[in-house]
C-alpha cells in the first residue's frame, strides 16, 4: 500500500495555510480551491517535493497522428499495458489516425491522460484535468482514476470548481486561508446545518431576496437555475452569475419545495423544472444538466437518484 | 543510455521528419546543387575542379542538413515544451541527443550518397578522405547540437545557423571572392575544416587530418559547455 504524504515542511510558503495530508492510494483525493492558491500549492509541489504536476501545459507533437505519439510516449515510459489497449482505454480507437492538430480539444486531452497513465509516475497530481471538455472525455478521466487506483498510485486532483471536486474524488477537500477542509459528501440529510430558530415562518412566500452590494434583489423563484452553499453561504445562480442569500439551504429548501426544488445533494437545491439531463458516470455518481446559457453540471448525490426517477416519474 | 529510448525518439523524429516541410527542403538545397554543377558540365570526368566542387557540396551537406536539422528538431522540443515530463533524469536527456543524432546521420548519409552520386565521387575512394568526412560530421554534429542547446525557438535556431552556414559550410565559396592571394581572409580560411578536407587530396601528409580533429575537439567543448550551461539553467 503506497502513500503520500504532504505537510508543513513541505508547504514551507507564505500565502498558503500551513496543513497536513495524507492521500491513500486506495482513493482518489481532490482539492477544492481558488486559481491563486491553487498556483501557489503546485509552485511548492513542483519545488519543494519535486513531484511532476499534470496540467497539459506543455506540448505534444502536432505533426504525428494520436498513434504515432502514443507510440512513442508507450516506448519511451516502457508501459506494459499494449497500445491497442491503452487506445480503446482513452477512447482514441476512433481518432488514432488522425494528425494531432486536427483533433478537438478533448481529443487532445484524452492523449494527453494516456500519456500521463503511461509515465507510471508516483505519486499523480492533476491538475485541472477535466476543464472544458465533453462528457466522453470525463468519463475516460475517470475510468483512467479507477486503474490507477488498481495499480496502487496514489491520486491527487487540484480543481477550482467544486462539481469537480465532488465528482472525481472519493475524498474532496477544500483548501482556503483557514487551512484544509474535508469536503462532507456524506450522505446522510442535512448533519451539521444549523437551522436557526429565527427564520422567518412565512411559506407564503413569492420572491427570494438576494444581496448584491447594497442592493436587495428579489428573485421569481422560476428563474433561479439552482442554489448552492459555498462556505457554508446560500448562492443564488442565475446563468453564470450567482447572488449571496441570507438564509441557509435547509431553510430555503423548505421554503420552495411547492415550486418544484429538490435538495439533490448536501450543498445543492435545484430547480427541477430547469433539468435538462441525468448525466450517469461510471462507478454509479450522477450529475444533472440544467438547462442554462453556460449548461452548468451540479452534482447529484448517490441516495438521490432513487426520489429524482420518481419525480420525474422515470420508474 | 537506454536503448529502448533512444530507438522511441529515433523512430518519433523520423516520422516528425517526412512531415516536416522546413526540414524536408533542407536535403534537396544540397542535391539541387549537385544538380546545377553537373549541369555546368563540371562533374564526371577529370575536371581540376572535381574536387573543389565535390568540396563545396560536402559542406553545404553538412552544415544545411546536418546542423540546420539538428539545431531545429532541438529549439522545436524546447519552443514547443515537448520535452517537459520526459526528461526524468539528465540520463534520459543523453537518449534524446543520440536518437536525434541517429536521424540526422541517417539523412545525412542518405542526402550525401545521392549528390555524390550526382556529381562524381572517385576521388573520395580512399581511406584518408573518408576518415576525413567522418571528421566533419562529427564536427558540424557537435556544432548543431551545442545551437540547439541554447536557441530558445525555432527562429532564433534559424538565425544562428546562418553564420555557421556560411564560415563552415560555404569555405570553398569564399577564394572565388576575388581576394589576393596572401589576404588574411585566405589564410584564416585555410585552416577551416572543409578548406583541411581539399588539402588531404593535394598532399600525402596526415596533417590536414590532425587540425580537423582539432576542430572537432573544440565542437565537442564547445557542445559540453553549452550542455553544462542549459542544465544549471534548469
Amino acid at each position: 500500500m503506497a502513500h503520500f504524504i504532504i505537510d508543513q515542511e513541505m508547504i514551507n510558503s507564505e500565502s498558503l495555510p500551513s496543513f497536513s495530508l495524507t492521500i491513500d492510494d486506495s482513493y482518489a483525493t481532490t482539492i477544492y480551491s481558488d486559481t491563486d492558491m491553487q498556483a501557489e500549492l503546485v509552485k511548492v509541489l513542483r519545488e519543494n517535493a519535486g513531484i511532476p504536476i499534470f496540467d497539459q501545459q506543455e506540448g505534444l507533437y502536432n505533426r504525428l497522428t494520436v498513434e504515432n505519439n502514443i507510440t512513442f510516449f508507450h516506448k519511451w515510459f516502457g508501459c506494459r499495458t499494449p497500445i491497442p489497449e491503452i487506445l480503446v482505454l482513452f477512447d482514441l480507437h476512433s481518432c488514432a489516425k488522425k494528425p494531432l492538430y486536427k483533433c478537438s480539444e478533448s481529443e487532445i486531452r484524452r492523449v494527453y491522460f494516456a500519456k500521463y497513465f503511461m509515465s507510471g509516475v508516483s505519486p499523480m497530481v492533476f491538475r485541472e484535468p477535466i476543464h472544458g471538455v465533453d462528457i466522453r472525455t470525463i468519463n475516460t478521466f475517470i475510468n483512467m482514476l479507477q486503474k490507477i487506483k488498481e495499480d496502487s498510485i496514489p491520486v491527487l486532483v487540484l480543481v477550482s470548481n467544486m462539481e469537480h471536486a465532488l465528482l472525481l474524488g472519493d475524498a474532496a477537500y477544500k483548501l482556503h486561508d483557514n487551512g484544509l477542509h474535508p469536503v462532507e459528501v456524506d450522505e446522510e440529510e442535512n448533519a451539521s446545518e444549523p437551522d436557526s430558530p429565527d427564520a422567518p415562518a412565512t411559506t407564503n412566500l413569492f420572491k427570494i431576496p438576494a444581496k448584491v452590494d447594497d442592493k436587495m434583489i428579489l428573485f421569481d423563484p422560476p428563474e433561479i437555475d439552482y442554489i448552492e452553499s459555498q462556505d457554508g453561504k446560500a448562492m443564488i445562480v442565475i446563468n453564470d452569475e450567482s447572488y449571496a442569500m441570507d438564509s441557509t439551504l435547509s431553510e430555503i429548501e423548505k421554503k420552495l419545495e411547492i415550486y418544484g426544488f429538490y435538495r439533490c445533494h448536501r450543498s445543492y437545491i435545484v430547480n427541477l423544472q430547469k433539468v435538462r439531463e441525468i448525466i450517469t458516470w461510471s462507478k454509479n455518481t450522477y450529475s444533472l444538466r440544467i438547462d442554462n446559457k453556460i449548461q452548468s453540471t451540479i452534482p447529484l448525490s448517490r441516495t438521490k437518484i432513487q426520489d429524482i426517477q420518481e419525480k420525474f416519474s422515470l420508474k | 543510455m537506454n536503448v529502448q529510448r533512444i530507438s522511441a525518439i529515433f523512430e518519433k523524429d523520423m516520422k516528425d521528419f517526412m512531415r516536416n516541410i522546413t526540414m524536408l527542403m533542407m536535403p534537396s538545397i544540397s542535391i539541387i546543387l549537385a544538380l546545377v554543377y553537373n549541369g555546368m558540365g563540371i562533374g564526371g570526368g577529370e575536371d581540376e575542379y572535381l574536387i573543389f566542387t565535390i568540396y563545396v557540396i560536402v559542406g553545404v551537406t553538412f552544415s544545411a542538413v546536418t546542423s540546420v536539422c539538428m539545431v531545429t528538431m532541438m529549439a522545436e522540443e524546447k519552443e514547443k515544451k515537448t520535452l517537459r515530463g520526459l526528461m526524468l533524469s539528465p540520463a534520459s536527456f543523453v537518449d534524446i541527443i543520440t536518437g536525434k543524432s541517429l536521424v540526422t546521420g541517417l539523412i545525412t548519409f542518405i542526402t550525401l550518397v545521392i549528390s555524390l552520386l550526382i556529381i562524381g565521387f572517385e576521388p573520395l575512394l580512399n581511406v584518408r578522405a573518408m576518415l576525413g568526412l567522418i571528421l566533419m560530421f562529427l564536427f558540424f554534429l557537435m556544432l548543431g547540437i551545442g545551437i540547439g542547446l541554447f536557441a530558445k525557438s525555432v527562429a532564433a535556431a534559424s538565425a544562428y545557423s546562418m553564420p555557421v552556414m556560411f564560415l563552415f559550410g560555404f569555405t570553398p565559396m569564399i577564394e572565388l571572392f576575388g581576394l589576393g592571394e596572401d589576404s588574411i581572409a585566405i589564410h584564416i580560411a585555410g585552416v577551416f575544416p572543409i578548406m583541411q578536407a581539399v588539402e588531404l587530396h593535394d598532399t600525402n601528409s596526415w596533417l590536414p587530418l590532425g587540425i580537423i580533429a582539432i576542430w572537432v575537439i573544440a565542437a565537442a567543448l564547445f557542445t559540453y559547455i553549452c550542455f553544462k550551461k542549459t542544465r544549471t539553467d534548469d
